[in-house]
């Protein structure tokens, strides 16, 4: 048990950290907290892919050492990180801040029609406007 | 509302901790993700790429077409964002 | 030429992507070259999709790889024949989404078509890319352009729009999110991140917890992303605050590709006796798709927008779409396939046809629709026809859908599905028909004092660019349900040789 606990914590940092984003884009009432409820999900995501990538020992960054020159030398896999959840990370960190982006531009355009950006009042606001239609 | 939430964060929480037992230890060399696609990775990156860093190396050239579907999300939300946020873009651009 | 048409599943992704970029200086230069540039843009990807379809069905699935990396290493696509039929689907909505958005992005978007367009073509690019590629990864990247894209053009709808779109953002990317997690469990278990590979490593690891959790995290990803019963709060709300041309777009699009994913990862990531025999997930599956198709109709029938009505039957149709997919056997496979091509054109031709009905009335309440078969008798004709296929009369496309799904109920031997499937036929019947019953028959109480002659109804249609693709999806309810057979004998039977 102690062993499952203290070989994989890495997993339970990121599941600690995704219930918290999890949590703050249902529970709170704030757009603006749910937005950031959001990042935190997707870092937790993030630092998840990263921990797969870890080789323990002594190892490099995935960069080869001494950089160019070193053409004849034999490249051993085991020296370095694995470069793929890198790569794959790049790309969602991009995502998650292109999603941020386009969510603050709505919330922008939410602020400017209700004054507000509290969930609850928001729909008030909505359902006196559709008891004013009727 | 709250307390229910709560309840359904937890259990989802538990069933990603289930998921993870059955995955290697943090750090294992070799775990499958780290020893059946990228060892390739590493040891031919340089002679192929001519990049010492193998991270630009996949990212630009293995997996180059992902990155032109990175790029075109941050072009994606670019559009959005002048889409959404300029005010009748066609009035300035007429006077102008 | 041979060496040209291998270069063509490269060309779709880049074709369009390529022409989203140019937009925006062709748009600032003049603002009506949008209009015909989305049509040529969007005729030239359907030439080449129909060239790729017409490749798989001669000599079977094409392979290209990316770049030239071979496939574990590299992103590499295989396109077999269900790519190949999604190809066509979305290009073919894309055009007449296309020829149909010059109107009516001038009259719901004034000054800002420029953007619309650009962000037009992203949003078509992406499902292509979403459907084209054999990469896991590579699908959530379309995915996440899929979904900016649609927030981008659903939040410039009415008023209310930015609100629905931003729940729709918080339910979208945690969709995207519990699938992107499901690749990362795969990945941890295998080291690969591609299809076919996958599929041939995962099958020693089935009773790994890993794996286990990798498949219902994607599938739960993936029913947040197509509105599945208990996850479809957000869509009805989105979709109806939306202009015209994007709901009828997005409405027939993307819960149908979330829906190929689903059937990518049922059946050819893991394989049919993995859901069967050692995780059940298809039955939670199959039971909420019944539910959906339930609930989606009652809600329907409740509505008082036709626009909404619709709405809620989009949610009703994807229970239709899982039930096929959650059945796990021959002619619910045949079913799901017929009916994403069924859907996909019934609900563009419906959409359209509502979105006509608003650019001449300015709204879609159900009570104003009288007399709407003499104004506008060409959209009402496609509307009926639309209605037809969703309730199921032969010879719509959605007659042989309903048979198949009916078939694999009946292999199944669940009789409360069939009861379900003939209960919600009822209730669709029921939504429909008060809808042409008010435009076709509803004459206000005949005043008989009155001498003179009532004034004449004048036929007012919508313009020919909106008329011609209405017709055009109605015109394609009828050919997808008389050549159902020929889709079936060309698309389906391959597939399923490989996936049973």
């Amino acid at each position: 048990m102690l062993d499952f606990i203290i070989g994989k914590f890495n997993f339970w940092f990121y599941v600690i950290l995704m219930a918290v984003g999890l949590f703050a884009m249902l529970a709170k009432r704030n757009l603006v907290k749910k937005l950031i409820g959001m990042n935190i999900f997707q870092t937790a995501i993030i630092l998840f892919y990263v921990s797969i990538g870890v080789k323990k020992g002594n190892v490099h960054v995935p960069i080869i050492v001494g950089g160019h020159g070193h053409e004849g030398e034999l490249i051993q896999a085991a020296d370095y990180l694995n470069p793929l959840p890198h790569v794959l990370m790049l790309t969602a960190i991009v995502v998650s801040i292109a999603t941020t982006g386009v969510a603050l531009a709505i919330i922008i355009m939410i602020y400017r029609r209700y004054n507000t950006l509290n969930e609850d009042e928001i729909i008030e606001i909505r359902q006196k406007q559709l008891e004013a239609e009727v | 509302m709250k307390v229910i939430i709560l309840i359904f964060v937890i259990l989802s929480g538990g069933l990603l901790i289930y998921g993870t037992m059955d995955m290697p230890a943090w750090g294992d060399p070799q775990s499958p993700a780290n020893s059946y696609v990228s060892p390739r990775y590493i040891e031919e990156a340089y002679a192929k790429t001519e990049t010492p860093n193998i991270v630009s190396a996949v990212l630009a050239d293995y997996r180059g077409y992902d990155t032109m579907g990175e790029t075109t999300v941050i072009f994606t939300a670019a559009l959005v964002c002048a889409f959404l946020l300029r005010k009748n873009s066609d009035e300035d651009e007429d006077k102008s | 030429m041979n060496n040209m048409s291998h270069q063509f599943p490269a060309l779709i992704i880049a074709v369009p992507l390529l022409a989203s970029l140019l937009t925006v200086p062709l748009g600032a230069l003049n603002r009506r070259f949008c209009h015909p540039w989305l049509v040529f843009v969007t005729g030239f990807i359907l030439c080449l999709s129909l060239g790729v379809a017409a490749h798989t069905i001669t000599s079977g699935p094409m392979a290209y790889n990316m770049g030239g990396w071979e496939p574990p290493w590299g992103i590499a696509y295989r396109i077999d024949q269900l790519n190949a039929l999604m190809l066509v689907l979305i290009s073919g909505t894309a055009l007449l989404g296309a020829l149909y958005s010059g109107p009516s992005f001038a009259k719901e978007l004034p000054g800002r078509q420029t953007y619309a367009s650009a962000l037009y073509l992203l949003m078509i690019t992406s499902l292509l890319g979403i459907v084209i590629t054999g990469d896991l990864f590579n699908i959530f990247v379309f995915l996440e352009i899929s979904s900016l894209s649609a927030y981008g053009l659903i939040a410039s709808g009415s008023p209310e729009a930015p609100f629905a779109t931003f729940r729709y953002i918080i339910m979208g990317t945690i969709g995207a999110s519990c699938y992107l997690l499901g690749v990362g469990y795969l990945y941890i278990s295998t080291g690969s991140l591609n299809l076919a590979d996958l599929s041939g490593l995962l099958p020693q690891l089935y009773h790994s917890r890993v794996v286990l959790t990798a498949g219902a995290l994607m599938l739960v990803g993936l029913s947040l992303k197509m509105a599945l019963f208990p996850l479809h709060a957000w869509l009805p709300e989105a979709y109806y605050t939306a202009p015209s041309t994007v709901s009828a777009v997005v409405a027939s699009l993307y819960t149908k590709v979330a829906g190929y994913l689903m059937i990518r990862i049922i059946y050819n990531l893991f394989d049919s006796h993995f859901f069967v025999n050692i995780f059940p997930i298809t039955t939670i599956l199959s039971w909420a798709a019944v539910v959906a198709l339930l609930i989606g109709s009652i809600y329907a029938i409740a509505q008082k927008d036709l626009k909404k009505m619709l709405c809620y039957s989009v949610i009703a149709q994807v229970g239709y779409i899982v039930l096929g997919i959650a059945l796990v056997n021959k002619a619910g496979y045949s079913s799901a396939i017929l009916t994403i091509v069924s859907e996909v054109c019934t609900k563009s031709c419906i959409f359209l046809a509502t979105g006509a009905i608003i650019y001449r009335l300015g709204n879609s309440r159900i009570d104003n629709l009288q007399h709407l078969f003499r104004r506008m008798p060409y959209t009402m004709l496609a509307f009926t026809i639309g209605a037809f296929s969703m309730v199921g009369i032969p010879p719509t496309s959605g007659f042989f859908s309903k048979i198949y799904l009916l078939f694999a109920c009946l292999e199944a031997g669940n009789w409360v599905f069939i009861f379900a499937l003939l209960g919600s036929t009822i209730l669709n019947v029921i939504y429909f028909f008060r809808v042409i019953k008010v435009a076709c028959f509803e004459e206000p109480q005949p005043d008989y004092q009155r001498r003179e002659a009532y004034p004449a109804v004048a036929v007012e249609e919508v313009p020919a660019a909106m008329l011609i693709p209405i017709l055009l999806a109605a015109t394609s309810i009828i050919a997808a349900g008389l050549g159902s057979h020929w889709i079936v004998n060309n698309f389906v039977q391959p597939l399923l040789k490989v996936v049973f």
